[in-house]
């Protein structure tokens, strides 16, 4: 099951509106989405992106157990955020839990960064459910190709993300395999103490080792042998380019931020807690 | 793994009767049953696709089964679930009578599977520790091991003092398929499931493995499920045959009715036995009703005794 999902990963296939944005908008979007909401210091700006973002995935039409699934393992990280907050903030006390104070600022800022730590794993995840990796890997590659000019290779870089990205599923199907085999050897039995439960992996873990470096030297020789001599002059096919619906996405979202920063912006004297 | 030595170190005379007592049993063989299984991968995903689809199959102790098709068609599917590997989506997998597969696995030692390419999971240092490790799983006693490990490598053509103390991964690809194999089979199973293990072997290799896995089954009374897509090697292998297509079974039978059928494997894009092709080529030559025949052996005979009655002329 685990591994079945690992293989679909984060991609949910689809023809969306926000599917169909230019993946290189979508990126820099969610990057300024993240800035703003760090530079937001008030709830109503908060509240204000949280619709936006909502708005995003009604328009991405990824089906909320789907959100649930890319919130899940950031969940007690939040959760342990906010408690810190709860517990570790003075101020005017709320109630009191046996002997511990809650002060309502304790509780006002946790609920506050647990909110921005969702928006913001939320937001990135839209990036990841609407976008297939290669494509993104893709754009960032486009995106960073300026850094070519000071001798970084940004192609190549791109170039390894994609094929490191493409691997995954491979060697995930193949670790499934290589356990089932040993399985049906007898081979993991999750017996023993730590040290024989870490030599039972090796039956899984020399395999696979074995696989993917004979997977990369295949690989090597298939691009070397189709001529692949780097980045330089390399033309592409999937041409992108920004369109309207780019645009108009673009606009609308400098529009949610800029209100969403002029609503949320500090106020001297309203949250001494800001400090 | 420790714990596990010395716990067995104990019984260890008894665990030798039982296995003796095993070998001296007339149906050895393991009785596999489908009963409408379906399987489904990634299910609740978009990604879900169907690979099997209300399967019912039984594969009878000591028997040799060939499941052929094809690519593509849940063979591989088909081999997971029936070993229990793989829990099916709905129906159930049998063995001998009780229910394998999720959270029941089979009777342990009684499955040998071994998948495509299985030289792919050797990882030991030596030849003789990698076809020795499922034994040792086992908690046999050394001298228990070793037979076992012999025999395993001489089932499938390897001589263990030769080749017990090589590095697996410095054998050739041929060797390390017979050592893969010899792996699955020191297991002692009462039912081994490959699926194509004679593919990338050359051919002579691949006649040798096939005649070598018929011969255990013989000896041993080991029930077999290959799956396989070289129709002449099912016709050295088999007794049955299963054709399955898009992870439905398509036809079943005899493996002689199946692989003279040429217009039922031409429906499925598979090549008849080339002694079948033969036959017929000889009844169309000769205008006489000539028997088709699979195996090549019997293509000889039919030769030789066309030959002897003048049906056609001998070489010069």
């Amino acid at each position: 099951m685990k591994v079945n999902n690992m293989i679909s990963g984060q991609y949910y296939p689809g023809s969306s509106f926000f599917h169909r944005i230019d993946p290189r908008a979508k990126i820099l979007a969610v990057s300024a989405y993240a800035v703003v909401l760090f530079l937001v210091a008030g709830f109503g700006g908060l509240v204000l992106l949280a619709a936006g973002l909502a708005a995003g995935i009604f328009l991405a039409g990824v089906p909320p157990s789907w959100l649930w699934r890319g919130l899940r393992p950031v969940l007690l990280l939040i959760a342990i955020t906010f408690l810190f907050q709860v517990f570790l903030t003075g101020g005017e006390e709320l109630a009191r839990l046996g002997p511990i104070p809650v002060y309502r600022e304790g509780v006002f800022r946790g609920a506050f960064l647990a909110l921005r730590l969702m928006l913001l794993v939320l937001s990135g995840s839209i990036l990841t459910f609407t976008t297939p990796p290669v494509l993104l890997t893709d754009a960032l590659g486009r995106l960073m190709s300026p850094l070519t000019k000071i001798k970084i290779p940004v192609y190549e870089l791109a170039l390894t993300m994609t094929i490191a990205l493409r691997f995954i599923p491979t060697l995930v199907m193949e670790t499934d395999r290589i356990i089932k085999a040993q399985k049906a050897r007898g081979a993991l039995a999750a017996a023993g103490g730590p040290v024989a439960r870490a030599r039972g992996i090796l039956p899984v873990l020399t395999p696979l080792f074995v696989t993917s470096f004979r997977h990369a030297d295949e690989l090597a020789v298939a691009m070397e042998s189709r001529c692949w001599r780097g980045g330089r002059g390399r033309t592409v096919r999937r041409k992108l380019a920004f369109n309207r619906r780019d645009a108009a996405f673009g606009l609308a979202l400098l529009a949610l931020l800029a209100v969403s920063l002029w609503v949320g912006r500090f106020q001297p004297g309203e949250l001494e807690i800001w400090r | 793994m420790q714990a596990g030595i010395d716990s067995q170190a104990g019984p260890g005379a008894p665990a030798k009767t039982s296995l003796d007592a095993r070998q001296t049993s007339t149906a050895p063989g393991l009785r596999l049953e489908m009963e409408s299984v379906s399987l489904v991968y990634q299910a609740g995903t978009p990604f879900a696709s169907r690979a099997l689809n209300e399967i019912s199959l039984v594969v009878e102790p000591g028997e040799r089964l060939g499941i052929a098709g094809p690519v593509g068609s849940g063979k591989s599917s088909l081999l997971a679930v029936l070993a229990g590997m793989e829990a099916a989506a709905s129906g159930r997998v049998l063995h001998d009578g009780r229910e394998v597969g999720g959270k029941n696995p089979p009777a342990p030692g009684s499955i040998g599977l071994a998948f495509q390419s299985p030289e792919s999971c050797l990882f030991e240092k030596t030849v003789y520790d990698d076809v020795a490790f499922s034994p040792r799983r086992q908690g046999l006693a050394d001298g228990e091991v070793r037979r076992r490990v012999e025999e395993a490598l001489a089932a499938t053509g390897l001589d263990s003092s030769r080749f017990g103390h090589k590095s697996p991964f410095s054998l050739s690809a041929g060797e390390q398929r017979r050592v893969a194999l010899a792996g699955v089979m020191a297991v002692d199973p009462r039912a081994l499931l490959l699926d194509e293990p004679t593919a990338y072997l050359d051919p002579a290799a691949r006649r040798e493995l096939i005649a070598r896995l018929v011969d255990l089954n013989r000896r041993t009374g080991v029930t077999m499920v290959m799956v396989g897509h070289d129709m002449q090697e099912l016709a050295a292998f088999a007794e049955r045959l299963v054709i399955i297509d898009g992870g439905r079974k398509a036809a079943e039978g005899a493996a002689k009715t199946i692989l003279t059928d040429v217009d039922l494997l031409d429906t499925y894009g598979l090549d008849p036995p080339g002694t079948v092709v033969l036959s017929r080529l000889l009844s169309v030559a000769t205008g006489r009703d000539i028997p088709a025949v699979t195996g090549e052996e019997e293509a000889v005979g039919l030769l030789l005794r066309l030959m002897a009655d003048g049906g056609i002329m001998s070489p010069p």
